[in-house]
């Protein structure tokens, strides 16, 4: 434990930029995956909350599976069955980073919608009933109407949502995607230190989630005594 | 062969190695769910003390595992640990990892439970001439229990999710089953699939007793 200053001293230089270069394609997963995440979480709430019933099953069904399954499971599912089960097609644009994107949007689109349904639930049904005898449309009163309103409330939620991605994305090495924890794997075992590598990797980690769960709770905070 | 081809031949024994993959995952997914809920108590309980010298270093260990992946937590402890001459079996590193993890997440699920009993309980207790201790035992938390056990029930799903990390440092559950599966006969959609199904099995009921008792929960109150 006391030589570890001792090691960072002597290695840190040879360290500290390649993991930080790795640690670009981490951001890079987190933020397509983020925008995948709330587009699939917008289109299944508002599934979930269709009048028809088939559409309604549907969506529940994709939120029990993604949320159900473990991340490393979905993104197992998500890379290696579609090109084993359609071999015909083409899969050459579809790459670790892809799967990777894909499997983790995915699971945060079933996280996503449920709390998108409950931000649009939590709004009084009056609004909508306003809206509709203005003589706007179902969508349009959606659109103006509840999901500005929406927004709001779940926009605390959505935050810590995304400090949970930004850690889940280390698990996309599972599938060999060349992101921090890949990188950090062939430096701790290339280096023999283990230790002190993977030490480093919790700390960069931690400087890139700790700014945002700040951020979510100054957020909740306002939004608590905007009430 | 088709899906259903390789399905129909080697489908049964699939379905057998994977099975046999569950006493781990439960192995590890109990082990840690006990260790988190132990240490996690110790957590909260420093976290609500009056003492800075206890609160400060339990909010930096809470700040800490919920502000890094688990993954990495399970790492520093397989293969860091060895430095610190500390050579644990990945089943033991997967129950301390997780666990160490969980007790950061559960340790804020006792507070608000702690913290949903009003404060006129305690003082009554602590007039009664009961210590702080012996009040918590047998005032605060039985009540708080009801509170706490939907969030617990959600934390368990997690938890047991969360073991099928632990193959990457070598423990035989059902995912690592699954990898050596693939590995022997070059299919990889029938197993993987197969050994999704498994979880579903298990975690959508466990989702549905949680919201169970939080409509109970809410009846209660």
């Amino acid at each position: 434990m006391l030589e570890l200053p001792q090691i960072y001293a002597e290695n840190i230089h040879r360290w500290l930029p390649e993991l930080l270069y790795y640690s670009l394609m981490t951001l890079k997963i987190g933020f397509f995956s983020f925008i995948v995440a709330v587009v699939f979480g917008i289109l299944v709430a508002l599934c979930r909350v269709s009048k028809n019933r088939l559409v309604r099953t549907l969506a529940i069904w994709f939120i029990e599976i993604g949320r159900g399954l473990p991340i490393v499971v979905i993104l197992y599912i998500i890379y290696f069955v579609p090109p084993q089960l359609f071999p015909g097609l083409n899969w050459t644009w579809f790459s670790d980073f892809t799967g990777a994107v894909l499997g983790l949007g995915i699971h945060g689109g079933a996280i996503l919608a449920e709390v998108f349904r409950s931000g649009i639930e939590a709004l009084h049904k009056g609004q909508r009933e306003a809206a509709m005898s203005l003589g706007m449309t179902p969508a349009k009163s959606m659109v103006y109407i509840i999901l500005p309103q929406a927004t709001r409330i779940v926009l605390p939620p959505v935050g810590n949502y995304a400090i949970g991605l930004l850690k889940d994305t280390s698990l996309c090495t599972l599938i060999g995607v060349n992101e921090i924890m890949n990188g950090a794997k062939s430096i701790a075992f290339s280096d023999y230190q283990p230790m002190a590598v993977f030490i480093l990797v919790a700390g960069i980690y931690f400087a890139m989630s700790y700014p945002l769960s700040l951020l979510v709770r100054a957020l909740e905070r306002r939004l608590s005594t905007a009430q | 062969m088709t899906f259903f081809q390789i399905l129909e031949k080697n489908g049964w024994y699939f379905f057998t190695t994977l099975l046999s993959g569950w006493p781990a995952t439960l192995t590890v997914a109990s082990g840690a769910l006990v260790f988190a809920l132990i240490f996690g108590l110790v957590i909260a309980l420093m976290r609500i003390s009056t003492w800075r010298l206890l609160r400060w270093p339990a909010t930096a260990y809470l700040e800490f595992f919920r502000g890094t992946p688990a993954l990495v937590q399970l790492f520093v402890i397989y293969f860091g640990f060895p430095d610190w001459g500390f050579q644990p079996s990945p089943l033991q590193a997967a129950i301390i990892g997780l666990g160490m993890n969980g007790a950061a997440y559960i340790s804020e699920i006792y507070r608000a439970g702690i913290e949903s009993i009003h404060r006129g309980q305690m003082e009554a207790a602590l007039s009664l001439g009961m210590t702080p201790i012996k009040a918590m035992q047998h005032i605060i938390l039985p009540q708080a229990i009801r509170t706490m056990l939907p969030p617990m029930t959600n934390f368990s799903i997690v938890l047991l999710k969360d073991t099928a990390i632990v193959f990457s440092i070598g423990v035989l559950e059902v995912m690592a089953l699954a990898r050596q599966l693939v590995t022997e006969t070059l299919t990889s959609a029938p197993i993987y699939l197969m050994a999704g199904a498994m979880y579903l099995c298990v975690t959508i009921p466990m989702a549905r007793l949680a919201a169970r008792l939080e409509r109970q929960r809410q009846a209660w109150q």
